[in-house]
C-alpha cells in the first residue's frame, strides 16, 4: 500500500519537476513562464502521435522536446522582442494552444478531446533488479522511466550549472540586471530566449511523460493544470533547484494521494488546490520575514 | 479638434492591431485545415452582427466580459496587476446561485439584490488578502491572485459536487434558481437580460468616475506614479487595497449576473476563462471605458458566432479559442517593432 | 602596456555634429586626445558633453563629421564595436548586477574557463587580486555588488574595463558620488593608469579636480568647443569664465539674522533606515525656526536622503520624534505631515516631484483635489482646477502651451519651477527641499533660489539638502554637516566656507 503510493508519488512528481526546473531557469533569466501548461499539452500530443507513427518512444520524446522548445521560443520572442507583458502572453498561449490542440484533433482525426491511436509505444520502465525487492526504496527507485531519472538528474545538474558555468552566471546576471549584461557586450534578450526554449523543452518532456509514460493516450485535459502546479513549485523553491524539487515532490505526492484517497478524508478538489494555497503561505512568510528584517534593522 | 482626435485614432488603430494579427493566425490555421478563411470570417461577422437576434446573442455573450474587463481595468488603472477576476467570478456565481434557489418566497427585487450584493461582497473579500499582502508586505499580487483562481475553482467545484449538488443531478450542478431570482429578459425570446444593462451602466459609471471624480484622479496618479502620489499626500497602499477589493467585487458581480441572468444555476466549469479574457480586454482598451465596451462586444461576437459556425460550416468551434488566445498574446505586444526592424 | 608609438590621436572627433530636432547638441566638434594622457572635458549642464561621449562610445551617431580612432576616421556600429577598438565607459549609473558578487560582476562575459567548460574561480580570483593591487584597493570579492560601498562599486567598474582589455576609459562625472578622500584616491588611480599608457577621458564640472589631474582640457559650452588648454596654461577662474561665458556667477542670497524663539520644526534622536534595513541616519537632533533656511551638506549616502524623507513624512523614522509647531508627528502619514504644514520638493523630479504624464493642471493641484475649490461632492471642478493652475504658472515665467499639456512637455528647469510652485501654493510652514537645481540652468537656478529665499523672508522655515556646496553657501542661514548619519558640525553662514564644510562632511574637525 505505502509502496504503491510512493511509486505513484514519484511518477506524478516527474512532470511537475521537469516543468518546474524549466520554469525555474526561465525565471532566473527574467521571465515568469505562465505558458508551461501549453507546452506540456503540445508535448503530450506530439509524443502520442510520433509514438504511434514510428513505434519509437525515443523519437516520441525527441519530438515532444522539440515541440515544447518551439512553443517556448515563440512565446519568448513575443515577450522579449515585442515587449509584451509576460503574464498575458502566457495566459494567451495557454488558451490558444488548448484551442489549437482540440481544433487539430477534430479536423485531422475527427475525434473530440481524446486521441487514442493503436500502437503507441510506451516509455519502458527501468527495473533495477537489485533493488526491486527492497522495501520502500525499491518502490521509489525501481520501475521508473527514463524521464523520471532525467528529472531528478537535472536537479543537481541545474544547481551546479547555475553556480559553476559561464552560462549559469550569464543567466543570473540577465535576470538581475539586463542593462549590465548589455553593457558588457552580451545579448540579454537572446539569453532570455534560450532560457524559455529550455523551459519549453522540459515542459514538452513533461507532457510526453504524461501521455506515453503514464496513460498511453492523449486527452485534452491530460496536463490537468500541472503547468501551473509547476509554477507553484518554482515559486515555492524560490531560486533553488533543490527547494523546487522538494515542492514538486510535495505536490506530486498530493496528486498521487488524491487518486488514492478517492475523496475520502479530504475532498479531491481541495487537495488539488492545496499547492496554490501553500505558495501563498510561503510568499506571505517570506514577506513577513523581509518586513521583520527591515523593522529590526541590519548591521550597516 | 482634429489635432486632438488624431492621437485617439492612432490609439484605436494600435488597439485593433492584435485583432488583425490574431485573424491572420486564425486564417493560417483555417487554411491548413482545409477551410476558406475569408468565407469563415464573413460567416462569423454575419453570425455575430447580422440581425437583431444575433446582435442580442452577441450582447448576451459580451455581458460577463464587460464586467471582468471592468474588474481588470479598475485594477490596472491603479497599477495593480490583478489577475484574480476568474476566481471571483466562480465564487460570485456560486454565491448568487445559492441565494437564488434558497429564497423562492422573497420578493424578486430583494432576492436579486441579496444575490448580487452577496456575490460582490464575497468577490471583494476574496481579493482583500492579496491587496493587503501587496500593500503591507510587498507580496507580488500577480502570483497570489493567480493562485487564488485555482483555489476558488477548487472550493466551488468541491461544493457543487458535494454539499450543494442538486438532488438527482449526475454531477457538478446546483439546483436551478427560483423564478424570482432570475434577471428579467430584455428582448424575449432572445437571452439578452437585464444583466447586460447593469454591466453597461457600470462600465459607463467607471468612465465617469475615472474622469470626473476625486477617486478617479487619485487612482490615476497612484497607477502612473505611486511615489508622486505619496509625496502629495495620497496613500498608495490605501488606494491599492481599495482597488483590489472593488475589482474583486466587480468580478464577483460578474459571476452573479452570469448565474442569475443566463445559466440560472451554478455548474462545474462555470467560466470558460471570462476572467482571463477580461484581462485581455482591459489591456486592449488601455483601461478606457469605451475601449472595454468595444472589446467586450468583439469578444462576445467571437464566442456567439463560434457556436453557430460549428453548426453551419463544421469549422470546429475551437477556432474561437485560438483567436481569443492569439489576441491575448498580442494584446500588449509592441507590434510596430516588426515594421521598424524590417525597415 | 606600451602605447602605439605612431599614433597622435588615440580618440577624438572631427567636425562632429549631432542635432536633436532644432537643438544642436554637438556643433562641429573637433577633439584630439593623445594616447597616454588624461584629457578632461568640462562644461555646464547642456554643454553637450554627454552627447559627445555617447557618440564616442557608439551609443549615438553623428549627423555629420566623424569619430576618430588612432588617427583614422571611423564609423562605429555600436558600443560593442567601440569596445572592440578598446574604448570603454563608466556611466554615472553603475552597470552592476546587484545580487551577483563583485567577482562575478568582474568576470561576467569574459569568464576564465577551465576544464569541462567550468568557470575557473581560482584563476578569476587571481586576476581580480592583481587588478585590486593595481588599484591599490582592498576589495572583498565575495561581497554582493548590492552590499558594496559606492566607491568600491565604482572602482569595480573601472577594473572591469581593464579586465576586459579597454585602453581608453571614458569616466562620466565619476567623482559626483565620492567623498573628498575617495576622490583623491580615484585621481591617483587615474594617474597610475595614465602612466601605464592608458588614455582617459575625464568628464567633470568640478574644476579643481580637473586642474589637479589633467594633461589637456577641452571646455564645451552650448554644444561647441570654446577652449582648448592645458592645466599649466590656465586656472580655475579662467576655466569657469570659459564654461559660463558672459553669464554672471551665481548670485548670493542675503543671509538673515538668526531668528530666535521656539523652533517650528524639531526632531529629537531621529534615526532612520534605508529600504534594505540598513541604519543610515541618526540619532540626530535638529531644530528649524520660522524664517530660517537650514542647509544640510553631506557626501551622497550619509543619511541626508533619509533625513529629507523623514522630515517630509515619506519615511517613518526607526526611532525619535518629529514635532511641527508643537504637533507630534511621530508615525503620522504623509497626508498628516502635509496637513500640518510641510511642503516637499523632491530631488527626483521625474518620479516623485511630478507626474510627468499628467497635465500641468493636475500636477499643480495634486494632493489638494479634495479642497472645495477643486471638487464638490467627490466630483472634480475642472474649470477651477485649470484656472488655479494658470494663475500659478503665470507667476513662474514658464512658457507652456496649455495647462492640459503633460508636465513632460516642460524643460527640466521649468518642471522644477512647477514642482516648487505647487508646494508653495499650499502655503506650507516648512519647506523640505532636496537638490532643487540639479540639472537646471543658471537662469532657472537663480529663479528657484529667489523663490526659496522669498518663502523664507515671508516667515517660512526651509530644510535644504544639496550636493552643490555653492548652492548651500548661497542660500543657507545655517549649515549642518552630516557624516555617517550624524551631525558632524554646524556652522553659521559667516563661518561656513568650502573648506570648513568639506572637512566636516568627512567627519573631521573644522580647522581652528
Amino acid at each position: 500500500m505505502i509502496d504503491a503510493f510512493l511509486h505513484a508519488a514519484i511518477v506524478m512528481t516527474t512532470p511537475i519537476l521537469l516543468a518546474a526546473i524549466g520554469g525555474l531557469v526561465n525565471r532566473i533569466g527574467g521571465i515568469v513562464n505562465i505558458g508551461l501548461e501549453s507546452m506540456m499539452l503540445g508535448g503530450a500530443l506530439i509524443a502520442v502521435m510520433v509514438s504511434a507513427q514510428t513505434g519509437s518512444a525515443g523519437l516520441a520524446i525527441l519530438a515532444a522536446l522539440v515541440t515544447g522548445a518551439v512553443l517556448g521560443l515563440l512565446m519568448s520572442l513575443v515577450i522579449t522582442r515585442l515587449s509584451a507583458n509576460e503574464i498575458i502572453v502566457g495566459l494567451g498561449f495557454s488558451v490558444a494552444t488548448a484551442g489549437l490542440v482540440r481544433f487539430f484533433l477534430k479536423s485531422v482525426y475527427g475525434v473530440s478531446g481524446t486521441y487514442n491511436p493503436a500502437g503507441v509505444a510506451m516509455l519502458p520502465p527501468i527495473d533495477i533488479p537489485a533493488l526491486h525487492a527492497a522495501p520502500v526504496l525499491g518502490a521509489i527507485v525501481s520501475g521508473q522511466d527514463a524521464l523520471t531519472w532525467l528529472a531528478w538528474a537535472l536537479v543537481p545538474a541545474t544547481a551546479f550549472a547555475l553556480r559553476r558555468t559561464r552560462w549559469g552566471l550569464r543567466l543570473r546576471a540577465t535576470g538581475a540586471a539586463e542593462a549590465t549584461v548589455r553593457a558588457v557586450g552580451l545579448a540579454p534578450l537572446t539569453i532570455r530566449d534560450a532560457s524559455t526554449v529550455f523551459a519549453g523543452a522540459l515542459a514538452g518532456l513533461a507532457g510526453a511523460h504524461l501521455s506515453i509514460g503514464v496513460v498511453g493516450l492523449f486527452n485534452e485535459g491530460i496536463s490537468g493544470g500541472r503547468g501551473f502546479i509547476a509554477l507553484a513549485a518554482f515559486y515555492f523553491g524560490r531560486s533553488s533547484p533543490w527547494r523546487t524539487a522538494l515542492g514538486a515532490l510535495l505536490f506530486g505526492g498530493f496528486d498521487a494521494a488524491q487518486i488514492r484517497l478517492q475523496g475520502h478524508w479530504i475532498p479531491a478538489e481541495l487537495l488539488q488546490a492545496l499547492p496554490y494555497a501553500i505558495v501563498i503561505a510561503v510568499l506571505t512568510g517570506l514577506g513577513l520575514a523581509d518586513r521583520r528584517a527591515e523593522r529590526s534593522g541590519r548591521m550597516g | 479638434m482634429m489635432r486632438a482626435l488624431r492621437p485617439r485614432v492612432a490609439d484605436g488603430l494600435g488597439a485593433a492591431a492584435p485583432f488583425v494579427f490574431a485573424l491572420a493566425i486564425g486564417a493560417v490555421v483555417l487554411f491548413a485545415a482545409g477551410f476558406e478563411p475569408l468565407s469563415v470570417y464573413r460567416l462569423m461577422i454575419e453570425e455575430g452582427f447580422g440581425g437583431e437576434r444575433r446582435i442580442a446573442a452577441t450582447l448576451t455573450a459580451s455581458t460577463p466580459l464587460l464586467l471582468t474587463g471592468l474588474a481588470a481595468a479598475i485594477a490596472f488603472r491603479s497599477g495593480v496587476f490583478n489577475v484574480g477576476a476568474e476566481g471571483c467570478f466562480y465564487l460570485g456565481g456560486l454565491t448568487a446561485a445559492v441565494i437564488g434557489f434558497s429564497a423562492p418566497s422573497w420578493p424578486s427585487a430583494l432576492v436579486l439584490g441579496a444575490g448580487l450584493g452577496a456575490a460582490a461582497l464575497i468577490g471583494g473579500l476574496w481579493l482583500l488578502g492579496p491587496g493587503l499582502l501587496r500593500a503591507r508586505l510587498g507580496v507580488d499580487e500577480v502570483v497570489t491572485t493567480l493562485m487564488l483562481n485555482f483555489i476558488a475553482v477548487g472550493i466551488t467545484s468541491w461544493l457543487v459536487n458535494g454539499p450543494l449538488l442538486a438532488r438527482g443531478s449526475a454531477n457538478s450542478a446546483t439546483p436551478a434558481i427560483a423564478l424570482n431570482a432570475t434577471l428579467p429578459r430584455l428582448l424575449p425570446p432572445t437571452t439578452l437580460h437585464l444583466g447586460f444593462a447593469i454591466s453597461l451602466a457600470l462600465v459607463i459609471a467607471y468612465g465617469v468616475w475615472g474622469r470626473f471624480t476625486v477617486g478617479g484622479f487619485r487612482s490615476r496618479l497612484v497607477g502612473t506614479n505611486p511615489r508622486f502620489a505619496r509625496a502629495v499626500g495620497i496613500e498608495p497602499e490605501r488606494v491599492l487595497v481599495a482597488t483590489m477589493v472593488v475589482s474583486g467585487a466587480v468580478g464577483g458581480l460578474a459571476g452573479a449576473i452570469h448565474a442569475l441572468g443566463l445559466v440560472h444555476r451554478f455548474v462545474g466549469g462555470f467560466s470558460p476563462g471570462y476572467g482571463f479574457t477580461g484581462i485581455a480586454i482591459a489591456l486592449l482598451a488601455r483601461n478606457s471605458a469605451l475601449g472595454v465596451i468595444v472589446a467586450s462586444i468583439l469578444f462576445g461576437a467571437l464566442s456567439s458566432a463560434g457556436a453557430s459556425i460549428q453548426l453551419f460550416s463544421n469549422v470546429p468551434i475551437e477556432i474561437v479559442q485560438i483567436l481569443q488566445g492569439a489576441v491575448m498574446v498580442f494584446a500588449t505586444a509592441k507590434l510596430g517593432r516588426l515594421w521598424r526592424r524590417a525597415g | 602596456m606600451t602605447p602605439a608609438p605612431a599614433v597622435a590621436v588615440r580618440i577624438g572627433a572631427r567636425a562632429l555634429t549631432r542635432r536633436y530636432g532644432a537643438l544642436v547638441a554637438n556643433d562641429a566638434i573637433d577633439l584630439s586626445v593623445a594616447p597616454g594622457t588624461i584629457h578632461s572635458i568640462v562644461g555646464g549642464n547642456g554643454a553637450g558633453k554627454s552627447t559627445l561621449m555617447r557618440i564616442l562610445q557608439g551609443v549615438d551617431f553623428p549627423d555629420a563629421g566623424t569619430v576618430v580612432l588612432n588617427d583614422e576616421p571611423v564609423r562605429l556600429s555600436g558600443p560593442a564595436d567601440a569596445f572592440a577598438r578598446g574604448v570603454g565607459m563608466v556611466h554615472q549609473e553603475f552597470m552592476l548586477a546587484p545580487p551577483l558578487s563583485l567577482l562575478e560582476n568582474l568576470i561576467l562575459a569574459r569568464e576564465p574557463v577551465g576544464a569541462a567548460g567550468l568557470i575557473d574561480w581560482r584563476k578569476a580570483e587571481e586576476e581580480a587580486g592583481n587588478l585590486a593591487a593595481l588599484a591599490g584597493a582592498a576589495i572583498d570579492w565575495r561581497l554582493k555588488a548590492a552590499d558594496a560601498p559606492i566607491h568600491v562599486r565604482q572602482i569595480l567598474e573601472i577594473l572591469r574595463l581593464l579586465y576586459r582589455g579597454a585602453d581608453v576609459l571614458i569616466l562620466d562625472e565619476p567623482t559626483a558620488v565620492l567623498a573628498p578622500a575617495q576622490i583623491v584616491e580615484l585621481l591617483k588611480l587615474m594617474g597610475k593608469l595614465r602612466d601605464e599608457g592608458r588614455t582617459i577621458l575625464f568628464i567633470s564640472h568640478k574644476l579643481d579636480e580637473v586642474m589637479k589631474c589633467s594633461d589637456a582640457i577641452t571646455v564645451m559650452r552650448a554644444g561647441r568647443v570654446v577652449a582648448r588648454t592645458t592645466a599649466s596654461d590656465t586656472n580655475v577662474d579662467a576655466l569657469a569664465r570659459a564654461m559660463v561665458g558672459d553669464h554672471a556667477p551665481a548670485l548670493l542670497i542675503e543671509s538673515r539674522e538668526r531668528p530666535s524663539g521656539t523652533p517650528l520644526f524639531s526632531a529629537r534622536a531621529l534615526a532612520a533606515r534605508d529600504p534594505l534595513g540598513f541604519e543610515r541616519l541618526g540619532p540626530v537632533d535638529l531644530d528649524i525656526r520660522a524664517g530660517e533656511i537650514v542647509g544640510v551638506a553631506a557626501v551622497g549616502g550619509n543619511g541626508q536622503d533619509e533625513l529629507v524623507a523623514c522630515a517630509a513624512g515619506i519615511l517613518a523614522p526607526a526611532a525619535g520624534s518629529i514635532r511641527l509647531g508643537g504637533e507630534d508627528l511621530a508615525g503620522a502619514s504623509t497626508a498628516r505631515f502635509r496637513a500640518a504644514g510641510v511642503g516637499y520638493v523632491s530631488a527626483d523630479r521625474a518620479h516623485e516631484g511630478l507626474c510627468l504624464t499628467a497635465s500641468l493642471a493636475d500636477n499643480f493641484i495634486a494632493g489638494r483635489e479634495r479642497d472645495t475649490a477643486f471638487s464638490r461632492l467627490g466630483f472634480l471642478r475642472p474649470a477651477n482646477i485649470r484656472a488655479a493652475a494658470a494663475r500659478g504658472l503665470a507667476g513662474l515665467s514658464v512658457r507652456y502651451g496649455s495647462v492640459d499639456d503633460p508636465a513632460s512637455s516642460l524643460s527640466g528647469g521649468n518642471q522644477q519651477r512647477l514642482a516648487i510652485a505647487r508646494e508653495l501654493s499650499r502655503a506650507p510652514r516648512l519647506l523640505v527641499v532636496s537638490q532643487p537645481t540639479r540639472g537646471v540652468d543658471i537662469a532657472g537656478t537663480a529663479f528657484i533660489h529667489n523663490l526659496i529665499a522669498d518663502f523664507r523672508d515671508r516667515g517660512g522655515a526651509v530644510l535644504l539638502v544639496s550636493e552643490s556646496l555653492d548652492e548651500l553657501l548661497a542660500l543657507s542661514d545655517r549649515i549642518l554637516c552630516l557624516f555617517n548619519g550624524r551631525i558632524s558640525g554646524e556652522l553659521s553662514r559667516s563661518e561656513a566656507g568650502v573648506e570648513t564644510v568639506g572637512r566636516l562632511m568627512l567627519g573631521r574637525r573644522a580647522a581652528a
